[in-house]
């Protein structure tokens, strides 16, 4: 009895370890960047000697930075927007209809998620470059937009399609026999109970798109995005900016991730009291 | 979840499903279909001429070093697979059945890490692994001899990179699995006498194959891609496919023979997404869905 209980302990240990391994796993190179952000000397190695800003102030010095980062956010921003409105119709046809060639439609949306980003962006490249060459324009930040809205489409999809799944449609039946008519069904009953979903799904949208790199590097021709800017600044020699960059990068994200977690708990609250309520 | 039947000539359905539709159709379906028409055009002089040539496809197949290298890629793939799916599983089961007050700390955490650019955290692999770096500094300060690990520009560092890149694919895929197995079946395992052992291996496991065999089989497809990884932290010493293609592109500017590389690439892909479904189907229909 002992013994059984004993390797029972011993199992859980060693679940919980892994998932502790795991986190260490995921936050080792992100601690060592940000880390060495704070480093007062050119090279890259332990032990770090002294603390300064010096990396951060070069950072923003340097004359292709802030084209990059304003060329992110442009890219980021329309890219969300196209892929959370997409994303958000998609998973409700995916969901909630029933339609002709609706199989068709699944696969023609999910596809994109199957296929390795390098490999979506030569696709893409060669159809803008025969595209380009008949109608006369070049690659640039115009499809690394269209790359975005491609490959984070899916996802977005599949944030809010998680959604739509748990949805209660007992509520909008209650206001329509209140006498709603559709659009405020929508407006005042469906969009609040799935704006968890969608909202979600932005973040997670602009930050995809804000980090993503192999779908810009092959398509944005000679404008550059933030990754594209650490790519070809690491392929000629390290620095201490770009731990500088990862720690400046991180302070958005997190952020965007602490309102999303805020938003999210305070839906629930509403909702379990609206269960209670009622 | 109601379901709505909706016919074409319904104006809110065509609002809903045309616009993504017809993106993902112009911008996704049709440049796959150019890429197929692409490899059978030639070159000259840098130039693209268009004609119906099977010039490309007899290169394609006549050269054993391109084959090499999509064998290594094919190679590589599996062991990240293999490692992954070994990595994943116990961390999913853990936040699945255990954790239960940290768990939403813990999703945020990893889903964090997962939307850091990737390209700075290969950069942060590389200030690890170095000859100099933090992983041989921890390693001296323990005791072990001095430079002990030598992973950087090798295909084991390639292959870390990968493993960190994509491990979260079959987290989530295995997660959502077991969150969905009904509890009452592990407790009647229980009351028919099994251990947690034996009902772990005989209720628990079957029923999670879906997540295991979609993250394996995304975990494989985005593998085949793998391009930062070999590049930096492999130092290109052992190239994969994503640079034989990103080199007929840009050095050898032959757009031929990158999109004809490109269908092999995907084709890989697709045969084993195929052979997959094909065996999950046996499996699922052999063993028969639990009552």
């Amino acid at each position: 009895m002992m013994s059984q209980r004993m390797r029972n302990a011993l199992v859980d240990t060693m679940l919980v370890g892994t998932v502790v391994l795991l986190l260490v796993f995921f936050y080792a190179p992100i601690a060592t960047l940000v880390a060495f952000s704070f480093t007062s000397s050119r090279v890259l190695t332990l032990p770090i000697e002294g603390f300064s800003l010096q990396w951060y102030g070069e950072l923003f010095d340097k004359p292709d930075f802030w084209p990059a980062v304003r060329n992110s956010a442009a890219v980021a921003t329309v890219s969300t927007i196209f892929a959370t409105v997409l994303g958000t119709a998609g998973a409700v046809a995916w969901i909630r209809y029933r339609f002709r060639l609706q199989g068709t439609f699944r696969a023609l949306t999910f596809a994109p998620l199957l296929f390795p980003q390098l490999l979506l962006g030569v696709v893409m490249l060669l159809w803008f470059s025969v595209l380009g060459s008949w109608l006369g324009f070049s690659t640039g930040l115009a499809t690394v937009i269209v790359g975005h809205v491609v490959y984070i489409t899916p996802f977005a999809l599949v944030v809010v399609a998680v959604q739509v799944y748990g949805f209660d449609e007992t509520l909008e039946d209650a206001a329509r026999d209140a006498g709603a008519s559709g659009w405020e069904v929508f407006r005042e009953v469906t969009f609040p109970l799935l704006w968890p979903g969608i909202f979600s799904a932005a973040i997670f949208s602009f930050l995809l798109s804000w980090g993503n790199f192999y779908v810009s590097y092959s398509l944005a021709g000679t404008a550059r995005t933030l990754p594209i800017f650490v790519y070809s600044g690491i392929a000629v020699g390290s620095s201490p900016i770009y731990p500088a960059l990862a720690t400046v990068n991180l302070v958005p994200a997190l952020l965007l991730v602490i309102i999303a977690e805020v938003l999210r708990r305070r839906a629930l609250k509403r909702q379990a009291s609206g269960i209670s309520e009622s | 979840m109601r379901i709505e039947h909706k016919s074409w000539n319904d104006p809110v359905l065509v609002a809903t499903v045309a616009p993504l539709a017809l993106a993902m159709v112009a911008f996704f379906l049709i440049p796959l279909l150019m890429t197929a028409v692409l490899t059978f055009q030639t070159t000259q002089y840098y130039r693209l001429v268009w004609t119906w040539d099977l010039k490309i496809w007899t290169e394609v197949f006549s050269k054993p070093h391109y084959w090499t290298i999509m064998m290594r890629t094919v190679t590589m793939a599996l062991v990240c697979v293999v490692l992954t799916v070994l990595i994943a599983f116990p961390a999913a089961y853990a936040l699945a059945t255990r954790l239960k007050t940290f768990k939403t700390q813990i999703q945020i955490l990893i889903i964090f890490a997962f939307l850091t650019d990737a390209v700075l955290k290969t950069f942060g692999w590389i200030l690890i692994l170095d000859k100099n770096g933090v992983a041989n500094w921890l390693l001296m300060h323990v005791g072990f001899p001095p430079e002990m690990l030598n992973l950087l520009f090798t295909p084991a560092g390639t292959m870390i990179g990968m493993v960190y890149n994509l491990v979260a694919y079959p987290m989530f895929t295995i997660y959502l699995s077991l969150v969905r197995i009904d509890r009452d079946l592990i407790l009647a395992a229980y009351d028919a006498g099994a251990s947690r052992i034996r009902t772990f291996f005989e209720v628990t496991l079957p029923l999670s194959r879906p997540g295991l065999y979609s993250g394996a089989v995304l975990v494989f497809v985005l593998s085949l891609g793998a391009f930062l990884e070999p590049k930096v932290l492999g130092g290109g010493t052992s190239p994969l496919a994503s640079e034989l293609i990103r080199q007929s592109f840009e050095t050898r500017v032959n757009w031929p023979l990158g999109a004809a590389l490109t269908v092999v690439l995907i084709a890989i892909g697709a045969l084993m997404l195929a052979a997959c479904a094909a065996f999950a189907l046996r499996r699922t229909s052999s063993t028969g869905r639990p009552a």
